[in-house]
């Protein structure tokens, strides 16, 4: 864990000293995680996001929605849907028409349709194959790549955005965070015994098939963070199991992930191997909640997941004020302070109220 | 009984055969003789139903002893059971050969000499063996017509006298219509009562052996001269009818 | 035949004694003998229902689902005299997988899942039929072919299904779904599919003969009085109830149609009597073995498919060179 973090810091200020810029209209270079420099005349205005859950860090980091002219047609429904939507009602108006071929064939990018746009920056996948890249250089573009996984890729990818549209202050504000909310919890479950920590399970896929986050994933990362074990550690990350291996290794606790829209905890509290689980018996069973993102994934939102794990897994050891930081943190991400209703929503209160210790979340 | 009245069949625009009356009754054997591409084949798909006639009629029994050239075996079904499968086809789509059929199916091996085969694998046999079988297959279905395509044809000198010999003992038997198709004259001469010439479309002469395969009547089927020599053989206990064609000396037909 | 029925019967209770959690077999024994014999609840509720709602009804689809598929395999086999065909080649695994996939698109699950796969199954062979029907005659080759064209035109709608499926939910759901997998078998999808499966199983053992029949050829068949085309419409229908229910509740599973039916043609020899009730115990053996494997080997489930195709490719590259040996030392 400690290793982990030098990493990450490390790779955090790697980014930030490539970074030659301050605020205003001065020219920029970044290192981007695929070791390419990116230089810009000025900070980036006309942003054209590719990746899914990166584009509302850009949102994050900018407090708003005007540097972006075109984004993934997942990430564009993810917003809109949620409360981004609300509070950026204009992003309904943003292009989603940016791909090759529909949102299900991936990321290949529609080199004309991206054009048409004028964006002085395009940010895309660099794991991918060189096919979803080429054409955004080959056209002339100025093109970011990303990776994306771990904690350290998710600090990498908030500096290096955060720079790239020349806010390097907001950048520092959210990596401080995410420093003391990590130490915070670390602090708090450190004297648990590794034989008390209780096992959980993070379901990827549970509607028609189930799957499970294993070794590797950043699910496993905040897991453990949060003073818990990955039941599906023996798994190298994201596969497939069946219902007899989940009895097999009984978790304490079941996380269900926030993509699958139509799916509720009384699938596994209904599953008659599932709903004998320890988690469903000792009804610690939860849907993954969904602010500027799904929290499932790293994002801007991180520490705020981690928050709410901890005090799931942890009642009696930790004393965070979530609702609170809720609201404090979509004032300084987003500009916007959120309702009580909305962040039950957030919250998925009415779907987790009566799961145990959620009442620690209630509005009071 | 098989009956075809009026028959014709057209491929686009081109008749093979029209205005066709035949008919092979039970104890006489027909032998139907013709060039290539004269329609022989079309003509013995009719009679079995797999050619749909243009126009006329057609008269057949449910089931018809059928001998195809070389029979699709190679699935490696024993002599027996091929023989067996024939006897069952008409008895409805459950049924399986009973001990009864596997019986009948012996001694049609039998009538055909081919009893010492029965355990063998059917597509392990030679070309002249498996005739044998289909034949006996044909036999043994019970019906009282049989359509051989070409029997014999390709076999060699001693095989073609196999089979012909049992054909003959069938005719001799008396107790079903023989129908086949045939190139050599010679198996029309042995084993036919009646034979049907095939010279053109509506053009064809039918009739007793020995009144329509004259020298004239094949060689103007063929476009060749042939002589027929009667052979005296000493000891012989049938005279022998030899069919010779004069290759090379087609100005003879004009003499 | 008595040695294949053993061979089930033991592949069946190695499943049932095996899995991710470990039941010792005693436990597993007197759990399902329970209401039969007394004996003493020493096991937790999630043994038992671990024993009789997960495995014992993923045993019986897998052991249905692999006994269909052989026997529709080796009824086909003998049908078209070609043993390269397998109930893929009609287009009707074609076609259950596009109902399949729109199923899922649309968000329906169990019933409709399996009614959706099943009709488009017999759509697709209807549309075979109907393309493969020339001047009121069908001919094997042409049927064949027309296999092939109305089989690539349903996958080419499949690949569409995908494309305009959402990657968050329903994308991932088909792709999982088409590589076949016994992992959602409950009780109810076993009643679900056991009835069809049941059907073409009574009616192609019921049958078994009419192959032997309609293996000798078109003309040969005709000739001794078979409705050829009736026939071998009944056999298609039946291919389809259970080739469908099969994709219905478990995905498309390859090669147990085609592999399973020549390792028991090299056992029983040819004669469709034997043949087909062979094939039918043989392939549910082997496919309870290979999804016993697949959700044993490893804390991950293993794609169906892929294990069939892995075992069952080598398995029939073996057998192809042995048969062929045997031809050529006749």
């Amino acid at each position: 864990m400690k290793r982990a973090f030098r990493n990450l810091l490390l790779t955090a200020s790697v980014v930030s000293l490539a970074a030659t810029s301050v605020a205003g209209a001065e020219p920029v270079s970044v290192t981007d995680m695929m070791d390419r420099t990116v230089e810009l005349e000025n900070p980036a205005s006309r942003i054209t996001m590719i990746p899914i859950p990166s584009t509302s860090t850009v949102i994050a980091l900018d407090g708003s929605t005007e540097r972006l002219v075109g984004m993934h047609p997942l990430a564009k429904s993810a917003i809109t849907e949620a409360i981004l939507g609300a509070f950026f009602p204009e992003a309904k108006d943003i292009t989603s028409d940016i791909l090759a071929g529909g949102a299900s064939t991936g990321f290949a990018p529609n080199v004309e349709a991206i054009a048409a746009l004028n964006p002085d920056l395009v940010v895309q996948w660099g794991h991918m194959a060189d096919d979803v890249v080429g054409p955004l250089t080959n056209a002339g573009f100025t093109t970011s790549l990303i990776l994306y996984g771990d904690e350290a890729k998710a600090r990498a990818i908030i500096s290096m955005l955060g720079n790239l549209i020349g806010k390097p202050e907001k950048v520092d504000e959210i990596i401080a965070w995410r420093d003391e909310t990590a130490a915070k919890i670390e602090a708090a479950v450190a004297d648990v015994p590794d034989a008390e920590k209780p096992s959980v399970l993070y379901l990827l896929r549970a509607q028609s098939e189930l799957r499970a986050s294993g070794t590797g994933s950043y699910n496993d990362y905040y897991i453990n963070l949060a003073g818990g074990r990955n039941a599906a550690a023996e798994l190298d990350g994201l596969k497939p199991v069946n219902a007899e291996q989940i009895a097999a290794w009984n978790p304490d606790v079941i996380l269900l992930n926030g993509f699958e829209s139509e799916l509720d905890v009384s699938r596994i509290y209904d599953d008659p191997v599932l709903g004998a689980t320890n988690a469903a018996v000792s009804k610690r069973v939860y849907k993954m909640p969904i602010g500027g993102y799904r929290w499932d994934p790293p994002s801007q939102e991180s520490p705020l997941t981690w928050q709410w794990l901890a005090t799931l897994l942890h009642p009696e050891k930790v004393e965070f004020d979530l609702r609170g930081q809720i609201g404090d943190w979509y004032g300084k991400l987003y500009g916007h302070t959120p309702s009580t209703e909305q962040i039950d929503a957030i919250l998925r209160m009415e779907m987790n109220g009566a799961g145990a210790s959620y009442e620690r979340f209630a509005a009071r | 009984m098989i009956k075809l009245r009026k028959a014709g069949v057209r491929f686009g625009s081109r008749w093979i055969f029209r205005n066709l009356d035949l008919e092979a009754p039970v104890g006489r054997s027909l032998a139907i003789l013709g060039p290539n591409g004269r329609g022989k084949t079309t003509l013995l798909r009719s009679l079995l139903g797999f050619q749909a006639l243009t126009e006329g009629r057609r008269e057949v029994p449910a089931v018809i002893g059928y001998v195809p050239q070389s029979g699709n075996g190679d699935i490696g079904y024993t002599v027996r059971q091929i023989v067996a499968t024939g006897r069952v086809a008409l008895r409805g789509l459950f049924a399986m050969p009973s001990r009864s059929d596997f019986d009948v199916a012996d001694e049609a091996l039998r009538r055909v000499g081919m009893e010492r085969f029965s355990h063998n694998r059917f597509d392990w046999l030679s070309g002249g063996e498996r005739q044998l079988v289909l034949l006996a297959r044909a036999i043994a279905t019970g019906a009282t017509t049989l359509v051989l395509d070409e029997p014999a044809s390709a076999l060699d000198l001693r095989n073609q006298d196999r089979f012909l010999k049992v054909v003959q003992s069938l005719r001799e038997e008396g107790s079903h219509a023989i129908l086949f198709t045939t190139h050599l004259p010679q198996h029309a001469a042995m084993v036919a009562d009646d034979a049907l010439l095939l010279f053109g479309i509506e053009d064809r002469l039918c009739g007793p052996v020995d009144d329509t395969m004259t020298e004239a009547n094949i060689a103007r089927l063929y476009g060749l001269p042939v002589r027929i020599v009667e052979c005296r053989v000493e000891n012989g206990s049938r005279p022998a009818r030899g069919i010779v064609p004069l290759f090379g000396q087609e100005e003879l037909i004009a003499s | 035949m008595g040695a294949f029925g053993l061979l089930l019967l033991a592949a069946m209770l190695a499943g049932l004694g095996l899995g991710r959690l470990s039941i010792p077999l005693p436990t597993v024994a007197a759990i399902l003998f329970q209401d039969i014999v007394p004996v003493t609840k020493d096991w937790s509720v999630l043994d038992e229902r671990i024993v009789t709602l997960v495995r014992a009804p993923r045993i019986l689809i897998a052991a249905l689902s692999g006994a269909a598929l052989a026997m529709c395999g080796a009824a086909l086999q003998g049908i078209f005299r070609n043993p390269l065909v397998s109930p893929q080649i009609l287009g009707i695994s074609s076609g259950a997988a596009f109902g399949g996939a729109l199923a899922i698109l649309f968000g329906y699950s169990g019933f409709m899942l399996v009614g959706s796969a099943f009709a488009f199954g017999v759509l697709a062979l209807l549309s075979v039929g109907f393309v493969a029907r020339v001047d009121g005659r069908t001919e094997t080759a042409t049927i064949v072919l027309a296999g092939i064209i109305v089989g690539a035109l349903f996958a080419a709608l499949v690949s569409l299904v995908q494309f305009v499926a959402d990657p968050n939910s329903s994308l991932p759901a088909i792709v999982g779904w088409l590589m076949g997998s016994f992992a959602s078998a409950t009780w109810p999808r076993l009643m679900l599919a056991a009835p069809a499966i049941a059907i073409a199983a009574i009616g192609l053992y019921l049958l078994r003969f009419r192959v032997n029949v309609l293996s000798l050829g078109d003309d040969e068949a005709r000739s001794f009085g078979v409705k050829v085309e009736r026939d071998r419409w009944i056999f298609f229908i039946l291919v389809a109830l259970g080739t469908g229910a099969v994709v219905a509740v478990a995905g498309v599973v390859g090669w147990v149609g085609l592999v399973v039916p020549h390792a028991a043609r090299l056992i029983v020899g040819p004669d469709h009597r034997i043949l087909v009730p062979a094939s039918a115990l043989l392939g549910a053996a082997y496919l309870v073995i290979i999804d016993t494997l697949a959700r044993t080997v490893s804390a991950s489930e293993i794609p169906l498919s892929v294990l069939t195709a892995i075992i069952g490719a080598p398995v029939f590259a073996l057998l192809l060179r042995r048969s062929r040996r045997q031809e050529n030392a006749r």
